[in-house]
């Protein structure tokens, strides 16, 4: 029971905040807090009763639509607790890093905030293909809204691009799904869109192959692996700081999710014959993303080209077909989300500031604002794979174990990490040190800044120096995964 | 049958409120009839009787249509307050003629003989025919009477020679011994049914047959527009399915390739060419030629759950449609024209309208949580299912397109300002209406199992 509970509680809490506004603000914000923090304590309650979780921690499954076999069918396991913490950490920074920033019609952004976080965690807990199209749908409504009214300048554009993109590609998914429904019903007799019940399903190499690309589409869209990345960087540079946060931190995880959850294990024989073409794809991503990233200037869209490159490592671990690998992947998972994440959120802090994102314009902030500086450098090393950072652990494992898989394709992913410094140091260089084109009112961070930043320099360093602990919690549905590899290679 | 009976006495009876100038008992004695009329097609249920030596049946079938006819006439006539007394001083000619449309549409969902379908195709084009007509002094709405009188006759040619070739092929009107005949090898029969087809296209505007749609629906008044877009089409589309599925299922074989490509051919007209309009009635006319084409791919699937389907698919899109009409009526009548433009900013002056028009676009788009997708889903699964996949795809690729015109307007009430923009008035009636459609799509969104049971 406590599954639907997490994502009523959202979704109240996100009408709840709505209805509110109408008479206080501030309570609308609080109440934003409360309903995404009881969830927090709620799945860190999960956590330190299971910290090694050894199959379904929780399950729930009801009848909803009987004549089709569609049910509403949650279950939690180590991979899914991991991204739930993640979603919820994020989430309450997401609404605290707005707290000033959003000031236009808040009830109304609180809410979209509010249901994206439902649907991001309806689509980490369900275990019925139809329900989870759904709620990869349910995500995409208050995202398009989040981007499109709060956003910058060319927010329009940007928004409809992104729900076009997520939309078609989801579209693709839906029909794969249909169609693995009836070809389960052919060859089993069970109507039925249960995911256990796919995974028994023996599918005939070409049909499976078809299915599995509907289903990839989808997945590497969202990603976005190259060539399919095209929307994120207007979608990421054009958001509200809290938008962004959500899309780099949260909304890319589902498209990865979805690889690890479902076109490996119910795949896994046409996954393993699109490997090598997976691992380019991923490293191409790296060089071409990280290539990208050096030459922006706006310092959120630099970001989100780095969000590409990082998640090249992702696309080349999932298609390397080793249970390293996989740990590699849903630490990328973790640690991106944090570190990108607070770049984001520090790349909001300083447009508050200055009101540019042109990096060009910036400059010897480091003088007035060291805190801030400070932060940004945590964060900007961790995106350069810094040892002691979270993000290190990920690259490591994810390298580590794509070697045996492919190895040419390893080294040219290794070469990422070099372009990652570059671009990395250049943020510092150019924001923080050099002359100073034009001065800003100095203001280091205020206090809800350091409660917002505290929490993630300790969650990447604790992640950074402690990994076994979140390894330790994904590895038996990590396990499972990399056992469902079919064939031999 | 009793329902059916109600619904014509009812039309009569306005007639003489009008002629003795009782106008503020239309509405309420309207509304009266028609809650009686669905209660007495509802005692129907499972009764499966035969009437008039089996010129009707009123199975499930009919009497499910017949209360989604009703019951979103009901709707319509709860907009209509103050509504036909700005257009003009006989009010009950628009409530006795559209009751009288009404009438006909039950009769085209519960025919069970070739005759009675034509009749009941008839008795509800004629009433329209009038409707679309009935601003006399507009000049839109007298090219749009004759432009769908001229087309429509046409199209009845076509019906009533198809009628001819299969009573010839066959011998008998009454559609279980047509569908016993066994003459569907003979080319006199083949041609029957694809005259008949021509006909029935023409009536729910699948293309290359719907080019009357958008010139019609601008032409008339808005709520004669949504009438068009709701009950009309609905019961189209049941005759259209009832016909095929009772009496050609056997010779489905034959044109099934034809609806499909029917089906392509609207699916990509009623799109494409919405994308290009700017003006919001007009994009809801090429959507609803767009509509058709999802539901002939319901019609593909005869025997597969396709009344089901169908049934699902009409109640989301009429109730969706009623939202988006009745808002389009409000704003073109306080900011002049339904121009893209004029929903600029209407989220800040009317949060209610704009959110009750976004989950009304958003469930014609299929977006999940709204009627609408699960009205989507079905048909490609009713259509998956018989093994047209290729065809699910064209349509899912449609389904992208439609996406990017409804959110257009979206894009204007949330995202773009109008500085001078004062809040819209909104009658009880409307107010009303709104939430009904509102609570039901969001009900039928999350609990789709509550229709997809019913057939």
């Amino acid at each position: 029971m406590i599954l639907v509970w997490l994502i009523l509680i959202l979704l109240l809490g996100g009408l709840l905040s709505w209805l509110a506004s109408r008479w206080n603000v501030l309570l609308a914000r609080w109440i934003a807090l409360g309903a995404v923090a009881v969830n927090f304590v709620l799945t860190a309650g999960i956590w330190f009763g299971n910290p090694v979780p050894v199959g379904w921690v929780a399950e729930l499954d009801l009848e909803w639509i009987p004549r089709f076999g569609i049910h509403f069918h949650l279950a939690l396991d180590g991979l899914s607790l991991l991204m739930l913490l993640l979603t919820f950490f994020l989430g309450m920074l997401g609404v605290l890093c707005s707290w000033k920033e959003i000031s236009y019609r808040p009830g109304f952004f609180h809410f979209n905030l509010l249901w994206v976080l439902a649907g991001i965690t309806g689509v980490f807990l369900t275990m019925d293909l139809f329900l989870f199209y759904f709620f990869w749908e349910v995500m995409l409504i208050p995202m398009y809204f989040l981007i499109g009214i709060w956003g910058h300048a060319n927010r329009i554009y940007a928004a409809f691009k992104f729900f076009i993109f997520t939309q078609a590609s989801g579209l693709f998914m839906l029909l794969a799904i249909l169609s693995l429904y009836y070809v389960q019903a052919q060859q089993t007799g069970v109507y039925s869109f249960d995911y256990f019940d796919f995974l028994e399903t023996p599918l005939p190499f070409k049909t499976a192959q078809w299915l599995m690309f509907g289903f990839l589409i989808a997945f590497i869209v969202k990603l976005p692996a190259f060539p399919f990345h095209n929307w994120l960087p207007d979608a990421h540079g054009e958001a509200p700081t809290a938008g962004s946060l959500v899309l780099a931190g949260l909304l890319l995880k589902t498209g990865a999710y979805g690889l690890l959850r479902f076109v490996v294990p119910l795949f896994p024989e046409p996954a393993m014959a699109f490997a090598p073409w997976g691992m380019l794809m991923g490293v191409i991503g790296i060089l071409y993303g990280g290539k990208l990233a050096f030459a922006q200037n706006d310092l959120k869209r630099l970001i989100a080209y780095t969000s590409v490159s990082h998640m090249g490592f992702v696309m080349l671990g999932v298609f390397a077909f080793t249970e390293l690998a996989y740990q590699g992947v849903v630490m990328q998972m973790i640690t991106h989300g944090i570190s990108t994440g607070a770049l984001f959120l520090l790349a909001g802090m300083l447009y508050e500031r200055t009101h540019t994102r042109d990096i060009t314009r910036m400059g010897g902030l480091w003088k007035s604002s060291p805190a801030l500086g400070a932060a940004m450098m945590v964060f900007v090393m961790a995106s350069l794979g810094l040892p002691g950072l979270g993000n290190f652990i990920a690259e490591f494992l994810t390298l580590n174990g794509s070697w045996p898989a492919n190895r040419l394709l390893t080294a040219l992913a290794a070469v990422g990490l070099v372009i990652a410094t570059v671009y990395s140091l250049r943020i510092m260089q150019k924001v923080f040190f050099g002359p100073m084109p034009q001065t800003w009112p100095a203001a280091d961070l205020k206090p809800r800044e350091y409660l917002i930043m505290i929490p993630l320099i300790a969650a990447i360093i604790w992640l950074g120096l402690f990994p076994q602990k979140t390894i330790e919690t994904s590895g038996h549905a990590v396990t499972e995964i990399s056992l469902k590899k079919g064939g031999s290679r | 049958m009793t329902s059916l009976i109600i619904v014509s006495v009812l039309a009569v009876a306005v007639l003489y409120l009008g002629l003795f100038k009782y106008k503020t008992a239309l509405l309420p004695v309207s509304v009266t009839g028609l809650l009686a009329a669905a209660a007495m097609a509802a005692m129907d249920w499972d009764l499966e009787k035969m009437y008039f030596s089996e010129m009707m049946l009123f199975d499930n079938y009919a009497v499910a249509f017949s209360i989604l006819l009703i019951l979103t006439t009901l709707l319509i006539f709860g907009l209509s307050r103050n509504y036909f007394e700005k257009i003009s001083n006989n009010v009950a000619e628009y409530y006795a003629l559209m009751l009288f449309a009404l009438a006909g549409g039950v009769v085209m969902v519960s025919f069970h003989n070739l005759a009675m379908l034509f009749i009941g195709i008839e008795i509800l084009s004629i009433s329209l025919y009038v409707l679309a007509g009935i601003r006399r002094k507009d000049p839109a709405s007298n090219e749009a009477s004759l432009k769908y009188f001229l087309m429509g006759a046409f199209a009845t040619g076509f019906l009533l020679f198809g009628t001819a070739l299969i009573y010839g092929a066959t011998g008998s009107f009454n559609l279980a011994a047509i569908a016993s005949s066994g003459a569907f090898e003979s080319a006199l029969f083949r041609a029957g049914v694809l005259l008949m087809m021509v006909g029935l296209s023409f009536k729910v505007s699948v293309a290359p047959f719907h080019t009357w749609t958008p010139d019609v629906y601008e032409g008339s008044p808005g709520l004669i527009a949504m009438f068009m877009a709701t009950v009309v089409k609905t019961a189209g589309f049941a005759a259209f399915l009832r016909l095929f599925l009772m009496a050609f299922a056997e010779a489905s074989a034959f044109w099934a390739i034809t609806v499909a490509i029917l089906c392509i051919l609207t699916l990509f007209a009623g799109n494409i060419t919405a994308v290009f309009q700017d003006r919001f009635k007009r994009l809801l006319a090429w959507s609803s030629v767009s509509h058709a084409g999802y539901l002939l791919l319901a019609i593909l699937a005869v025997g597969f759950s396709a009344s089901s389907a169908v049934l699902v698919y009409t109640i989301a899109y009429s109730l969706a449609s009623v939202a988006a009409f009745g808002i389009m009526i409000l704003v073109s009548r306080a900011r002049g024209n339904d121009h893209l433009d004029s929903f600029n900013g209407l989220a800040r002056t009317n949060p209610f309208l704009a959110f009750t028009l976004t989950l009304a676009v958003c469930s014609l788009a299929g977006i999940p949580l709204t009627a609408g997708f699960f009205g989507k889903f079905y048909v490609f699964k009713v259509a998956l299912a018989q093994g047209y996949t290729w065809l699910v795809v064209l349509a899912v690729i449609n389904a992208m397109i439609g996406i990017y015109y409804y959110f257009k307007v979206i894009i204007a009430m949330y995202m773009k300002e109008n500085a001078n923009a004062v809040a819209i008035q909104l009658n009880p009636g409307f107010r009303l209406v709104l939430s009904i459609v509102v609570f039901l799509i969001f009900l039928f969104g999350i609990f789709p199992g509550l229709i997809a049971n019913i057939l």
